[in-house]
């Protein structure tokens, strides 16, 4: 019989209580969760048993890592995989949650998000610069902006929208109703507005359309993937 | 009254036990039998307090030979803000039992 499989992450940011509830799910079937694995985690079998997972983002020196896991497996945590700054333990149900209090779990998204900002702010300021070339230019850099502004985009768009969902974890946290709630209608806001602009702009304005047409595929097929997969796992 | 910036209960606690060199597991357990389990402190949000209070200067490094457990102590400026802390708690306290005993 298989001794391991992958299993696909929903991605931390965006599913990271999903994920949690996921592997535990496994591990009453006798999966157990042993490493990330690219988009994903490779579980192995074993014994089936109740586990509680958690996932910490912290970005440690190499003198740190021994007191920090220490301080979880004092308290009944055991590390199972670290991938950079994402550090993944599973504990016996009962065990106190790794967060006591609601400060340092707001903390906790801040401490994800600052190293994501820090490669989403260049990329996408970058992206709507050659945008804005790409609208304003003529002939053959006109061509050659529009194919360097959708690559950047293809990239620009999901890290973003990663950034943004890790705001709306730390709203979460905080209770901040109405901030989730809009960020939950963000996807229809960038819909409508580039349906708006298909419909109202001139079609001479190619970098507009192409832009229009980009923001709704982003939308579209993440959406059409997360309906195929909840399918698939209700399988 | 000097001011500071306000002291979230976790920090509090975490303060309160460093008056004495320990290391995050002592603390944890000081903090769990003198509550008698009511309070108790997870380790990421000990992970991070520490790093603040090392950052504020409030807390050092007391003892780093046992990269596994290090141990830390209140600085100068730590014992005034916890004094100052205890101070402000106290009026509180004070507060609510003269309003229980009146009540």
């Amino acid at each position: 019989m298989k001794q391991k499989k992958y299993i696909m992450s929903g991605g931390l940011a965006f599913s990271e209580e999903k994920d949690m509830e996921k592997l535990r799910q496994f591990s009453l079937k006798g999966w157990h969760v042993s490493d990330f694995k690219f988009m994903g985690y490779t579980l192995q079998r074993g014994e089936s048993s109740e586990y509680i997972y958690s996932v910490d983002y912290r970005s440690l020196e190499e003198d740190e890592k021994e007191e920090y896991f220490d301080f979880f497996s004092t308290s009944g945590w055991s590390h199972i995989a670290s991938q950079g700054d994402i550090h993944l333990f599973r504990a016996h149900p009962g065990t106190k949650p790794i967060y006591s209090d609601r400060d340092t779990t707001v903390e906790k998204y801040e401490n994800l998000n600052r190293s994501m900002k820090r490669l989403a702010i260049p990329f996408v300021l970058l992206t709507v610069l050659v945008w804005v070339g790409a609208m304003i230019s003529t002939g053959t850099l006109n061509t050659i902006l529009h194919v360097i502004a959708v690559i950047l985009s293809v990239i620009a768009f999901p890290t973003a929208w990663t950034v943004i969902a890790i705001y709306n974890n730390k709203w979460k946290v905080k209770e901040k109703k109405g901030l989730v709630n809009l960020f939950k209608t963000i996807p229809f806001l960038l819909v409508l507005i580039a349906v708006f602009l298909l419909l109202f702009v001139d079609g001479s304005a190619s970098a507009i359309h192409l832009l229009a047409y980009m923001t709704i595929g982003a939308v579209i097929f993440p959406t059409a993937i997360w309906v195929i997969m909840s399918l698939y796992h209700k399988m | 009254m000097k001011k500071t910036e306000q002291l979230t209960d976790s920090m509090f606690y975490i303060m309160a036990a460093l008056t004495k060199p320990r290391h995050g597991y002592a603390i944890m357990n000081l903090i769990e039998e003198t509550t008698q389990g009511i309070i108790t402190i997870g380790p990421a949000s000990m992970y991070t307090i520490i790093k603040k209070l090392l950052q504020q200067e409030w807390i050092y490094l007391h003892d780093g030979s046992d990269s596994r457990r290090k141990t830390y102590l209140l600085t100068e400026k730590g014992r005034e803000v916890l004094e100052e802390e205890v101070k402000l708690r106290k009026m509180m306290i004070q507060l609510a039992e003269t309003g229980l005993r009146e009540g």
